[in-house]
């Protein structure tokens, strides 16, 4: 099992950098799959995430100017390591003005992200900040508890209203109560509601746009039979909903999500070259 | 009394944070060509001192003070003060300049007050008058020109190499060859590596303004404790100069120009000697002799002054093995002792291994005569008294900084 990677452009690492600081905003520990064409960070719904599950995916020919990767076994040519993305983001944090930065795996005590920044120095040769981070490996026998989550059978799938302002809603929000209701209908309209005994904060947004799904057996197409209005609610952790909201640095090019009326939020935010999708399960 | 007026408050408001970093209280110590401030930790494994001179003040006035019951050299009494109450004088250092105009400290020792008083913007005056306890002096020295290993560095490289280290990194080792230095987290063999995320910097010596590295070495310090002089340094943007030595000798980290000198003395911790057969003469804590001690510590000429053996208890948090822990340089004092040579003594006065700083006693001999001059020895010289059980220490100690099957001959370790 072999890994390393090598980026030397200053736009990618930034931008690696960036979705890194986002996936560790999400989770205290991850996954990280390798394989020969992509990165995933996965979260996976146990009990100890709080039920909230996650799936990065991004094609490492974007970010890495090299990349060799070689897997478990010939046939299975991937990699399973368990992480803190604290620790990735850590390392990553002071490298802005890096000439490269090089991540290796490597087993000298235990096993570890190995990453090595080239920074610039006043001297000739080049300062070297190097950090071994700690990560596990996961045996192939349980990788299937790591698949991609399919996308849940919605009831209304609805864009984004602009992050930044959904973000300092839910903020103020999270002040006043522990839970937040989501509802959003098929005409682009989206409801975040907060209720305690002293008080209950609507927001509403409109013109919001719902995204078109293609339908294989037609039965998204009797949604439009149904009445445009009628709202798909769930009632969420809100702390969940803010640390996806505050993690995003950048804006997505696309932003929706997905409601399971009373049983689960499914967002899923777009950009170039990076996609991730959050599962947050509804409270009863 | 004594009266103060700034020249510069951001400076000594930033002084009194970085003295903060040590410990919750510090001494306040004004003496005739200027103004010292000095704290000490309370497992004794860090020191810091800065010290203003007149000049750094509009307006320096002292005078002595007679004590009836003290010696005719005791010129002044430094005094105590818990920093915590003095920062928010000094709170927002950035502020303070834009803020205050003038600012003024006075001592009283009557009523064992020292007086703050800010007059600020729009006629507004704060007085602070807190409360100083009387104490024995505090001093450490160190002879910093005898280090083998000197850096001189500006202070943001210091502050662009610690930045790679989380705020939670206790320790940090500097590993020095003449070819390379490198600061890196400390590890130790217990250390749980799948659990701790290790950093390592490596700098060419080009990067440093003076370079000197007389014997390769590996010293690990509290980073906590000298996050506070960093953050000093920056401020003054004079740069730091490190003096250390090999492992278990202290290392100094100072900065020094025309109105002010700062150093922060850490001790090191000392990690050749893990498994030794633990001798328990050496590592048996015995209560420290203040007396005995100080009559060793003052001339660096005496001969058969061996460096302490672990005659008070072994040092600092930062020693967590502590009885494993053998007393440091050992090799070094070996050849010392045999020979007791007045030409090694000197210098290995100067090496006494044991870092913990001693408040003089008020009574001691040291202290009546000497507490001006300039002390040879760091800390803890063993006493007369205790030498007999240095045959046996030392013979233990060199087996097991050696081998530790050889229980026989003392033998000269290379140096």
């Amino acid at each position: 099992m072999r890994f390393r990677a090598k980026i030397v452009d200053l736009a990618c690492l930034n931008h690696f950098s960036r979705i890194i600081n986002t996936i560790a905003k999400l989770a205290k520990t991850c996954i990280l799959r390798l394989t020969v064409c992509k990165l995933y960070f996965i979260l996976s719904d146990k009990v100890a995430n709080g039920g909230a599950s996650m799936w990065c995916e991004l094609s490492q020919g974007n970010f890495f100017d090299e990349f060799q990767m070689e897997g478990v076994a010939a046939e299975h040519n991937e990699i399973y390591l368990e992480l803190m993305p604290e620790n990735l983001s850590r390392a990553l944090k002071t490298s802005q003005s890096a000439k490269a930065v090089k991540i290796k795996l490597t087993n000298k005590h235990c096993p570890c992200l190995r990453v090595a920044v080239e920074l610039p120095s006043l001297s000739s040769s080049s300062r070297i900040v190097t950090h071994d981070i700690p990560v596990g490996v996961i045996p192939r026998r349980m990788w299937n508890d790591f698949r991609e989550p399919s996308v849940p059978d919605f009831d209304v799938s609805i864009y984004l209203p602009v992050l930044k302002t959904m973000k300092s809603v839910v903020e103020r929000m999270k002040n006043l109560s522990n839970f937040i209701v989501i509802e959003a209908n098929l005409n682009g309209e989206m409801n975040l509601k907060i209720e305690t005994d002293l008080v209950s904060v609507t927001t509403h947004f409109k013109d919001l746009g719902n995204p078109p799904w293609a339908s294989e057996d037609g039965c998204q197409s009797s949604a439009q039979d149904r009445d445009l209005e009628s709202m798909a609610e769930a009632c969420i952790d809100i702390k969940k909903l803010q640390q996806l909201l505050a993690g995003q640095q950048v804006n997505p090019t696309k932003a929706l999500c997905n409601i399971v009326r009373k049983r689960i939020v499914h967002f899923i935010l777009l950009h170039e070259e990076v996609s991730l999708q959050y599962f947050i399960p509804a409270i009863a | 009394c004594i009266l103060q007026c700034f020249l510069s408050l951001a400076v000594f408001g930033r002084a009194i944070h970085a003295i903060a970093r040590i410990s919750d209280e510090f001494w306040f110590d004004p003496i005739e060509k200027g103004l010292a401030l000095r704290s000490v930790n309370s497992s004794r494994s860090a020191y810091a001192c800065v010290f203003f001179s007149s000049m750094f003040f509009q307006h320096y006035c002292w005078t002595a003070v007679s004590q009836p019951c003290q010696q005719e050299q005791q010129l002044s009494l430094p005094c105590k003060l818990i920093i915590k109450s003095v920062l928010p004088v000094f709170r927002c250092a950035n502020v303070l300049e834009r803020n205050v105009e003038k600012c003024s400290i006075s001592t009283n020792p009557s009523e064992h007050h020292i007086t703050f008083q800010l007059l600020c913007r729009h006629g507004v005056v704060k007085t602070y008058n807190l409360t100083f306890q009387e104490c024995d002096p505090l001093q450490a020295v160190f002879a910093k020109h005898m280090c083998p290993n000197i850096l001189r560095v500006h202070s943001r490289l210091l502050a662009d190499v610690m930045i790679h280290f989380p705020t939670s990194q206790e320790e940090i080792t500097l590993s020095v060859t003449p070819m390379k230095v490198c600061f890196k987290s400390y590890t130790e063999e217990d250390t749980d590596f799948s659990r701790t995320m290790l950093t390592e910097i490596q700098l060419s010596p080009e990067e440093f303004d003076y370079f000197q590295v007389g014997v390769d070495s590996e010293v690990t310090f509290c980073l906590k404790e000298l996050r506070g002089l960093l953050a000093f340094s920056e401020a003054t943007s004079v740069p730091v100069s490190i003096h250390f030595d090999r492992c278990g000798k202290p290392i100094a980290f100072s900065i020094e120009d025309l109105l002010l000198e700062a150093s922060f003395i850490l001790a090191t911790l000392c990690e050749a000697e893990k498994e030794a057969a633990s001798p328990e003469p050496a590592c048996h804590p015995r209560p420290w002799d203040s007396k005995a001690d100080t009559a060793t510590s003052t001339k660096p000429q005496q001969k058969g002054n061996t460096p302490s053996m672990d005659s008070a208890k072994p040092p600092s948090a930062l020693a967590k093995q502590e009885v494993k822990n053998i007393p440091r340089g050992s090799e070094r004092e070996v050849p010392g002792r045999a020979g007791a040579a007045t030409a090694n003594a000197g210098r290995e006065a100067t090496e006494a291994p044991y870092e913990k700083v001693r408040e003089l006693p008020v009574n001691s001999y040291l202290y009546n005569h000497c507490i001006f001059q300039f002390h040879s020895l760091f800390f803890g010289a063993v006493s007369y008294k205790e030498k007999e059980a240095i045959g046996d220490t030392f013979q233990s100690l060199v087996t097991a900084s050696d081998t530790e099957e050889e229980f026989g001959a003392l033998q000269s370790s290379p140096v």
